[in-house]
């Protein structure tokens, strides 16, 4: 179990044109099968496909539906990414969101008639606190206590989503009766305006635009990332080179907590307008998903983020238009993951068949001559 | 010798790992009944051939015969098939099971052909115990257990799996000096009253002597010595396993040894067992010279170093790097006192095998203003145009800076890491293992870099598995055995021969009363 996670770990290897093609196909197959089972349960595939691209990108509010939620994939894709880097599995994004989400609604709320370029910021902050020092939690018994960061941050998840579901359902339950649970909203102008009318795609995108460049030139192009990503591949080096790796591990962890917290607050100023208990849909695992199949490079993660919001939304539409099941596009993404990871295990295995068959030439070749050689 | 039927065959077995040549056309016989001690450095390919023959690997080439048998398909269920086990360094059992149930695992005796039947797996163990000895209570939790017990569970787990051929991979590296001849005395009665072919992988020598019939020694993935044991001494061992082909060479040595650069006052360190590694060594080095630590590895060597390094406690003791006390300061502090460090596994602590060949090289360097704007954007292009000047300057082979350091051959690896250290203007320098699995040229040029570095006023520490390799080099050399200082010569003042006899210490004045050791 721990051998197949570190596998997963980044550094392994590279998102490399050989690992692009193979992603290339993978989904091309995923697809083909998708519509083979469209013509299986009778329904046209080109119709199906064709319904399924309109309803993701065919009107202005599809096309906005569908990248607000690429922004919710990347955000927490990246999220992930950033830990990953410095070889942590952080499983714990979930309740990171959810403290945020709720920080964030605590501040929208209760400062109430201020304006919002000091709410909003403030809000940020409550978000980023929330999410990073929950996100701490593990990272210091990690470092200190040598404990599983997998474990613990999956169980924090739990204890974080029913804490915030008890105080959205107890002492800060709005008073408001037509809502079933969740806290008072906030401040009607903190609430982000919407990019494209009726659609879900509020000013979150421009946040996250330029937190998914910071994320990218931190991982790619600075020191900091450069000395997280060798303390991921290979702590007990990183540490003999100088490098504080401790710090480190619990930096990107913070970072994937802040981040993470800030999805929760894009939630709740861009959609929801108050805290509630349904925050996110496990959004922070489809995240997870999607960083692993991009092997936690922010750019692949941003790009194949809007590929699978594309299935999520424009599957949708393709129940209501054509009947299809949206079920089938579970399936299809189901199927990509699949390849993916069987993707790894095969590379392998042809490579180490490469690999003996080359060193028994070699060997072969050399035990001819060898009184030569070894003289 | 009540007889001389083969147990084990190896013929021509060579196995190649990606860039590393392990085992290097080895044949070899093992007679059935015996006690087969197989002896070599770290990495002299000890354990990989005795991992073929447990299944673990196929080799490259070659076959191996069990009981005249050619091994056909190589898995460890396979081996067991043939009557092989195998008692790991690590023990592979289940803390929370009992005993009997670990004994049992995959083969539990059933009720009625569903159901465990605890009672007839406690009472097979117990006749086990009975038959063969080996006193451990079948109902106690493995968790409870010291390692000697936990030690003799996995022999039992072995017979109960009908292996009759025993192969310890380092067996008493865990154990205290009593488990150790409870374990002997074990070995013994196993091979003299049921027969069974036991073979002792090892790197001390008085266990050789004190158990085993004949010796193989390793040395390079090669066997470079078959030898009954009454015919050898614990001497001729040491110097077969650490000789090397390395030509004599003769370095320009230039200027005096200046101020004390490094001190070590009484340090001790623990292993990564727990274990008390280094007890109590002491020594300095002046500017300008290198003092070579001599000894048969394990015997708080690398220990030494990794806590003069910073990468391992000090559990008593102080060391001080020019002047600087440095107990307690983390590793990137001690570099920054002005020390450098080759360490001795180059694939574990030395380098990332995933990061490519530039990053490897700009280890430690990637703050510094020519890399780096404000500490923080990285200069890619001046690193890698840095990265390619060392990968010229040091002659590493390989597909470029931008292959991943994995890829590279064992040899190049280490002129990567001796690479980038050496590219560090530090007055000290600790160097483990520096020409292990590297090439004669390579080597020399290495050699050559070491000395440049002495006589450029450096103070070095040389710790190496090879003899001639310390000799060179240093200006003093120092004896280590069993974690402490056994004898301190100047160069020149003693022979390769002699110094033996420090490098096995005290156990020769004890098996030998004493009059072989003075």
């Amino acid at each position: 179990m721990m051998r197949l996670l570190r596998s997963l770990l980044p550094g392994r290897r590279k998102l490399g044109f050989a690992y692009l093609f193979s992603l290339a196909i993978s989904v091309a197959l995923a697809l083909l099968l998708g519509a083979l089972m469209m013509r299986l349960t009778g329904y046209s595939p080109v119709e199906g496909y064709a319904a399924l691209v309109k309803g993701a990108f065919g009107t202005r509010r599809a096309l906005g539906n569908t990248l607000a939620k690429a922004v919710t994939l990347s955000m927490t894709g990246l999220a992930m990414a950033v830990a990953a880097q410095a070889g942590i599995f952080n499983v714990g994004g979930e309740g990171q969101l959810f403290l945020g989400g709720m920080a964030a609604a605590i501040v929208g709320s209760q400062l109430t008639g201020w304006p919002a370029a000091v709410a909003v910021p403030l809000a940020f902050v409550a978000a980023i606190t929330a999410g990073g020092l929950y996100a701490l939690l593990p990272g210091v018994l990690k470092v200190r206590l040598k404990v599983n960061e997998v474990i613990t941050t999956i169980m924090l998840n739990s204890v974080a989503i029913y804490l915030c579901a008890y105080l959205a359902n107890g002492p800060l339950r709005t008073a408001d009766k037509g809502i079933a649970a969740g806290t008072n909203a906030i401040d009607p102008a903190y609430v982000f305006p919407r990019l494209i009318p009726l659609s879900n795609l509020t000013a979150s995108a421009v946040y996250a635009a330029v937190l998914a460049l910071l994320c990218w030139y931190v991982m790619k192009r600075s020191t900091i990332g450069y000395e997280m990503k060798l303390t991921g591949q290979n702590p007990r080096f990183a540490r003999y080179m100088g490098m504080k790796t401790d710090r480190l591990i619990l930096w990107s962890m913070a970072a994937s907590g802040a981040l993470c917290g800030i999805v929760g607050l894009f939630e709740v100023y861009g959609l929801h307008r108050r805290f509630i208990p349904s925050l996110s849909n496990e959004f922070y695992f489809d995240g997870m998903l999607v960083a692993m199949i991009m092997r936690y490079d922010p750019v692949g993660i941003v790009l194949m983020s809007v590929f699978f919001a594309m299935l999520k939304i424009g599957g949708t539409a393709m129940e209501l238009g054509v009947g299809i099941s949206s079920e089938l596009i579970l399936i299809v993404q189901s199927i990509i993951i699949f390849f993916m990871a069987a993707q790894s295990g095969l590379a392998r295995i042809v490579r180490e068949r490469r690999g003996r068959r080359a060193a028994r030439r070699r060997i072969e070749g050399k035990n001819v001559p060898q009184g030569e050689a070894t003289s | 010798m009540r007889e001389q039927q083969s147990a084990v065959r190896f013929t021509r077995v060579s196995m190649q790992f990606s860039g590393v040549l392990a085992n290097d056309n080895v044949t070899l016989d093992i007679h059935s009944g015996e006690v087969f001690a197989l002896v070599g450095e770290n990495g002299a390919g000890k354990s990989t051939l005795m991992n073929i023959l447990y299944g673990l690997h196929t080799p490259t080439a070659g076959d191996v015969y069990v009981r005249g048998k050619r091994v056909e398909r190589y898995s460890p269920a396979g081996a067991i098939t043939m009557g092989v086990g195998m008692v790991h360094q690590h023990f592979m059992l289940v803390p929370s099971f009992t005993v009997a149930q670990n004994i049992v695992l995959s083969r539990e005796p059933k009720r009625r052909g569903l159901l465990y039947d605890f009672k007839k797996a406690e009472e097979t163990v117990h006749a086990l115990v009975n038959e063969y000895g080996l006193s451990v209570d079948p109902g106690a939790r493995v968790s409870q257990l010291g390692l000697g017990l936990q030690q003799r569970v996995e022999i039992l787990k072995t017979l109960h799996r009908g292996a009759d051929i025993l192969i310890l991979d380092e067996p008493t590296a865990v154990l205290t000096p009593q488990e150790t001849d409870d374990l002997f005395a074990v070995i013994r009665r196993i091979v003299q009253e049921k027969g069974m072919t036991v073979i002792l992988i090892t790197h001390k020598l008085y266990e050789v002597m004190a158990l085993s019939d004949r010796v193989g020694v390793m040395r390079g993935g090669r066997l470079v010595g078959l030898e009954e044991t009454k015919n050898v001494n614990e001497r001729m061992l040491a110097s077969m396993m650490t000789g090397s082909e390395m030509p004599p060479g003769q370095f320009a040595r230039e200027g005096s040894a200046g101020d004390t650069a490094v001190e070590v006052l009484g340090l001790q360190t623990l292993n990564d067992r727990g274990l008390p590694a280094v007890k109590g060594v002491s020594f300095s080095i002046r500017r300008g010279e290198i003092l070579g630590v001599a000894g048969i590895e394990g015997n708080g060597q690398s220990e030494l170093v990794e806590a003069i390094a910073g990468l391992r406690p000090l559990r008593g003791g102080e060391v001080r790097i020019r002047g600087q006390r440095i107990n307690g300061l983390l590793p990137g502090e001690i570099r920054g006192l002005g020390l450098a460090h080759v360490p001795e596994d180059r694939r574990l602590t030395g380098a990332s095998l995933q990061a490519d060949v530039t990053d490897n090289l700009l280890a430690g360097r990637q703050r510094e203003k020519r890399f780096a704007v404000g500490r923080i954007h990285r200069k890619r292009g001046a690193a890698r145009q840095y990265a390619e000047k060392l990968f010229r300057a040091f002659d590493i082979r390989g597909a470029g800076v931008d292959a991943p350091a994995g890829s590279l051959s064992g040899g190049n690896l280490q002129k990567v890491v001796v690479a980038r250290e050496f590219s560090f203007d530090a007055p000290v320098f600790l160097i483990s293992q520096p020409t292990r699995g590297v090439d004669i040229g390579a080597a020399r040029s290495i050699h050559q870099s070491i000395v440049d570095k002495r006589n450029a006023g450096a103070a070095v520490l040389l710790v190496s598995a090879d003899l001639d390799e310390v000799f060179q080099l240093s200006d003093r050399i120092i004896t280590m055995y069993e974690g402490r200082i056994t004898g301190e010569f100047t160069a020149g003042s003693i022979e390769k021969a002699e110094i033996g006899y420090y490098m096995t210490g005290d156990r020769i004045a004890r098996h030998h009363s004493g009059e072989e050791a003075l």
